[in-house]
């Protein structure tokens, strides 16, 4: 099958959708299907050779936040080129609502069209002035998938209709096979707990596990805390007491093979978010990696978790709370032992082979769609119109 | 004469924007039509496929006589039931999804399991028939939603736009996966 998929953010960059349309990408060539892949990159920024550069990107505010966006009669014209060039049978648009090459190759593609909604959005007033403008494309989408509930309600809420959830997906073997590292490996005295993500961001909830440790640290005075993540430790400990400092091993920013061995190693991956998460693909890798997970109970992860049966929650924003449920799980072995074999489970929902077998059940759905309508006889309509506007 | 002329011009101009807006409304809404039209395609060759895989499933010798005699028949109900949606296709397909529900029941897919490569490949059908029928049912109902939304325009209401084709409905019946194979991971 011939498939083009349209990331809308610069390759420049990491983040959660250029990472899903990359997997996404090599899985299916690795089935050995035909793909590639248009998103706005530089021209240094070394790219995989499926990847098609629709040119530089420029930061744009856009619905509160900054994004590496292209967009202009250039990256126009380069969408259309490659729409002509790939003669795909289905096309695989991510984020179709942001300004981006997405909403380019959405006017000027014609064919059966796929369209993937990562973020939840609250409907700003920008985007209710194009409104009216942009309707008439979104109604070529023939499929619809969201990554999360929280994603599948921004499409009933703006788009009208509903979305098939498909989460993100997670090679689930690169973290089940992670080696055990002595050095974060916990003893009895000494049991270690990992925190990831970047410190310096208070919604990552560094701040409220560091508010627990007092109370940790009092029943558990040998415990290791091991924080990865990009972030300035310095500015992060400012005017916490000196015995939870002590605590404190900050790694920096780790790799994947490291982040991998992290999760593998530590007894417990507390993941103390505030909000802001539509999914917790972090949660899904911790859980491949045979880590025994407790997170905060925001909806999202919560529903990760399976309501709390393939990890622990504590209530959010609470660190009493957090201390008492991770104080049980640091003195219960056998718990965390099952905990850790339910979220092993759970994670093989997650994995790629499954994820993208229902993708791909979306893109036939969607063809078979077409080749039927294009069977039918034309419609009054149809001859009406023969010639009339093109779009 | 120039006021003339500019009247003559203003009342052009409005004449061809309103003519735009026409044709373009009705190649949007025949657009939509043709989406609708394959959704639904889809939609029945989907559900055919979920019937025959019941059915093969029935016929397989695999089920008790019981058993096979209520899946099989829900199937041959499904398969011979009218093209045109309308209340009996949706009575049937519920009947269906029931049926397979019931069928499948914890022991009877344990017993599938055990039975190696053989069972695994039904259940298998199965699931992918289900799954791909829950697509299908949606995407159809989204694109049924497109339509109704843009029927409502003034203009397509005013000079009949759409002409004789009916207003869509969605189309609604259970079809839900049978709960002990919802369990596995769902594989396409």
């Amino acid at each position: 099958m011939r498939i083009g998929i349209v990331c809308p953010y610069s390759f420049d960059v990491p983040g959660g959708v250029q990472f899903h349309v990359r997997d996404l990408a090599e899985y299916f060539i690795g089935q050995g299907h035909h793909v590639s892949v248009l998103a706005p990159a530089d021209s240094e920024t070394a790219l995989p050779d499926y990847v098609v550069s629709a040119g530089r990107a420029t930061a744009v505010r856009y619905n509160g936040s900054v994004a590496r966006l292209n967009f202009g009669p250039v990256a126009a014209a380069k969408v259309n080129r490659w729409l002509d060039a790939g003669e795909f049978d289905v096309l695989h648009l991510h984020e179709p609502l942001t300004p981006s090459v997405s909403v380019l190759a959405l006017m000027a593609a014609d064919g059966p069209i796929v369209a993937t909604f990562h973020t939840s959005m609250v409907r700003s007033r920008s985007m209710q002035a194009a409104f009216p403008i942009f309707r008439p494309s979104l109604e070529k989408i023939a499929g619809r998938i969201a990554v999360s509930e929280d994603a599948r309600r921004t499409v009933t809420t703006h788009i009208g209709g509903d979305a098939v959830v498909i989460p993100n997906g997670v090679f689930v073997a690169r973290f089940a096979n992670a080696r055990h590292v002595a050095r974060w490996t916990g003893t009895p005295t000494r049991p270690t707990i990992a925190f990831l993500g970047r410190m310096g961001e208070p919604r990552k909830g560094l701040p409220v596990l560091a508010a627990a440790l007092p109370d940790l640290l009092a029943q558990v005075p040998g415990l290791r805390v091991l924080v990865a993540g990009p972030g300035d430790p310095e500015e992060i400990t400012e005017g916490m007491p000196a015995k939870v400092v002590a605590a404190l091993e900050f790694l920096g920013a780790v790799s994947d093979e490291e982040k991998a061995e992290l999760l593998a190693s530590v007894d417990v991956y507390v993941a103390p978010n505030t909000g802001g998460e539509s999914f917790g693909i972090i949660l899904i890798e911790a859980m491949s990696a045979g880590a025994c997970v407790l997170a905060s109970d925001i909806a999202a992860f919560s529903r990760v978790l399976d309501g709390g049966r393939s990890g622990a929650l504590f209530r959010n924003e609470q660190p009493g709370d957090l201390a008492a449920v991770l104080l049980s799980l640091l003195r219960d072995p056998a718990r965390r032992g099952s905990l850790a074999a339910a979220g092993r489970a759970r994670a093989a929902r997650f994995d790629w082979s499954v994820v993208a077998n229902q993708i791909m059940a979306v893109y036939e759905t969607v063809i078979e769609g077409r080749l039927a309508a294009r069977s039918e006889p034309r419609t009054r309509w149809n001859r009406l119109l023969h010639g009339g506007p093109s779009w | 004469m120039i006021n003339f002329l500019t009247w003559f011009f203003a009342v052009l101009f409005v004449i061809v924007v309103v003519a735009w807006y026409l044709s373009y409304t009705a190649a949007r809404l025949d657009r939509l039509h043709v989406r609708l039209s394959g959704t639904l395609a889809a939609l029945d060759a989907r559900l055919v496929r979920r019937a025959e895989a019941a059915l093969e499933l029935a016929n397989s010798g695999l089920l008790d006589g019981a058993t096979s005699l209520i899946l099989g028949g829900a199937a041959v109900d499904s398969l011979e039931s009218p093209d045109e949606y309308g209340e009996a296709r949706e009575i049937a397909e519920n009947d269906l999804t029931e049926a397979l529900d019931v069928s499948l029941s914890r022991h009877t897919v344990d017993d599938l399991r055990s039975r190696g490569a053989v069972g695994e490949e039904h259940l298998a059908r199965i699931v992918s028939a289900c799954n791909r029928v829950q697509l299908a049912r949606r995407f159809h109902n989204d694109a049924v939603t497109d339509v109704r939304r843009v029927r409502r325009k003034w203009a397509i209401t005013l000079f009949r736009l759409a002409g004789h084709t009916p207003l869509p409905h969605t189309i609604e019946f259970d079809d839900e996966m049978p709960e002990h194979l919802s369990r596995e991971p769902a594989a396409g």
